[in-house]
C-alpha cells in the first residue's frame, strides 16, 4: 500500500478526557494515564459484594518481535456510544451493580495500562463474567485502534479480529501487507 | 473527534487507521451528494488500489450510524450520502 504517511505517525487524539457517565455507568477515552483507582472507588457500592477490576496493560512484544511503542487512536464519539452501549447491556445481562471501562489514547508506553475495566455486583460470580465480557466486546467493536511499532521503525495497525499483522506502515515503500 | 463542517454541497470524511495511512489524511470533503452503494467507486477514483488493500475490510459509518454499502442489504441499497454529512471509513479496530 502506499505510504502518505510517515512512520511518525500522528493521530488526532483530544488533549482532555471524554467520557459519558450515569449513575451506574462511566465509560471514558483519555489521553491521561488510567486511574484504575478512580475504577473501583466509582463502582463501590453498598448493595455489592465484589468488584472485579481489569487493567490491561502494553506488551514489549507481538509475535516475538520487539514493540518500541505503541499509540491508540480513536473515532472518540462513536466509541463513546459504543462503550455506553457494551456497558449498558452488560450491567443488565448479569445484573451488576455498577461498571466502568477506560481505554488510553495517545502514546501508550510499553508496560503501562490501556485499558482499566471494574465491574461490582452482589455476588463475585456475576461480577467476573461481566468484566471478562466488557472486556471481549469492547476489543470485538470498540473504535478505537491500535499502531504498533517494531524496533527499527516499522508501524504496524493491528486487527483484533483476525490476530495477526495487519497492515503495515513503512515509511519510503509502496507495497505493503495485510495480515501477514 | 469533533465534526468537521464541510462547505456547501459537500459532505465530510474521516479516514482511521489503514485508509488514514493510505490516503495520507485524517479528513476530508468530498461532493455531495453521492450514493453510499457509489462510495467505494468514488474512493477508488481518488485512491488507486484502496478499495482492494484498505477498504475491503473496512466497516462505514453516516453520522456516527453504520451502514452497508456492499452487498444486498435492502435497507441502505439506496441510501445517498448527503451534504453535510458525516461518513467514516472503520477498519477493523484493535482496542485492549
Amino acid at each position: 500500500m502506499s505510504t502518505t504517511e510517515p512512520s511518525t505517525y500522528t493521530p488526532d487524539i483530544p488533549s482532555d478526557p471524554i467520557t459519558k457517565t450515569t449513575d451506574t455507568v462511566h465509560v471514558e477515552l483519555t489521553p491521561h494515564a488510567l486511574d484504575s483507582l478512580a475504577a473501583t472507588k466509582f463502582v463501590r457500592s453498598p448493595s455489592a459484594g465484589a468488584t472485579v477490576l481489569f487493567i490491561g496493560t502494553t506488551r514489549n512484544s507481538f509475535a516475538n518481535l520487539p514493540v518500541s511503542s505503541l499509540s491508540y487512536t480513536s473515532y472518540a464519539p462513536l466509541a463513546l456510544s459504543t462503550l455506553s452501549q457494551i456497558a449498558t447491556t452488560i450491567l443488565a445481562k448479569h445484573e451488576c451493580e455498577k461498571i466502568w471501562i477506560s481505554h488510553k489514547l495517545g502514546e501508550c508506553p510499553i508496560g503501562e495500562e490501556s485499558i482499566v475495566i471494574a465491574v461490582s455486583s452482589k455476588h463475585r460470580q456475576a461480577a467476573w463474567r461481566a468484566g471478562e465480557e466488557a472486556l471481549e466486546e469492547t476489543k470485538r467493536r470498540a473504535e478505537i485502534w491500535k499502531l504498533e511499532r517494531f524496533e527499527g521503525g516499522e508501524g504496524v495497525w493491528r486487527a483484533n479480529r483476525d490476530g495477526v499483522m495487519g497492515v503495515k506502515i513503512e515509511e519510503g515503500k509502496e507495497e505493503g501487507t495485510r495480515g501477514r | 473527534m469533533a465534526s468537521k463542517k464541510s462547505p456547501s454541497g459537500h459532505f465530510s470524511i474521516l479516514y482511521f487507521a489503514a485508509a488514514s495511512t493510505f490516503t495520507g489524511k485524517a479528513t476530508e470533503h468530498l461532493p455531495a451528494p453521492v450514493k453510499a452503494s457509489e462510495l467505494f467507486a468514488r474512493l477508488e477514483e481518488r485512491y488507486a488500489g484502496i478499495k482492494e488493500k484498505v477498504l475491503s475490510s473496512c466497516a462505514v459509518t453516516v453520522n456516527l450510524e453504520y451502514i452497508d454499502v456492499e452487498g444486498d442489504e435492502v435497507a441502505d441499497l439506496d441510501r445517498v450520502i448527503e451534504e453535510g454529512d458525516e461518513v467514516a471509513i472503520i477498519p477493523p479496530v484493535s482496542s485492549g
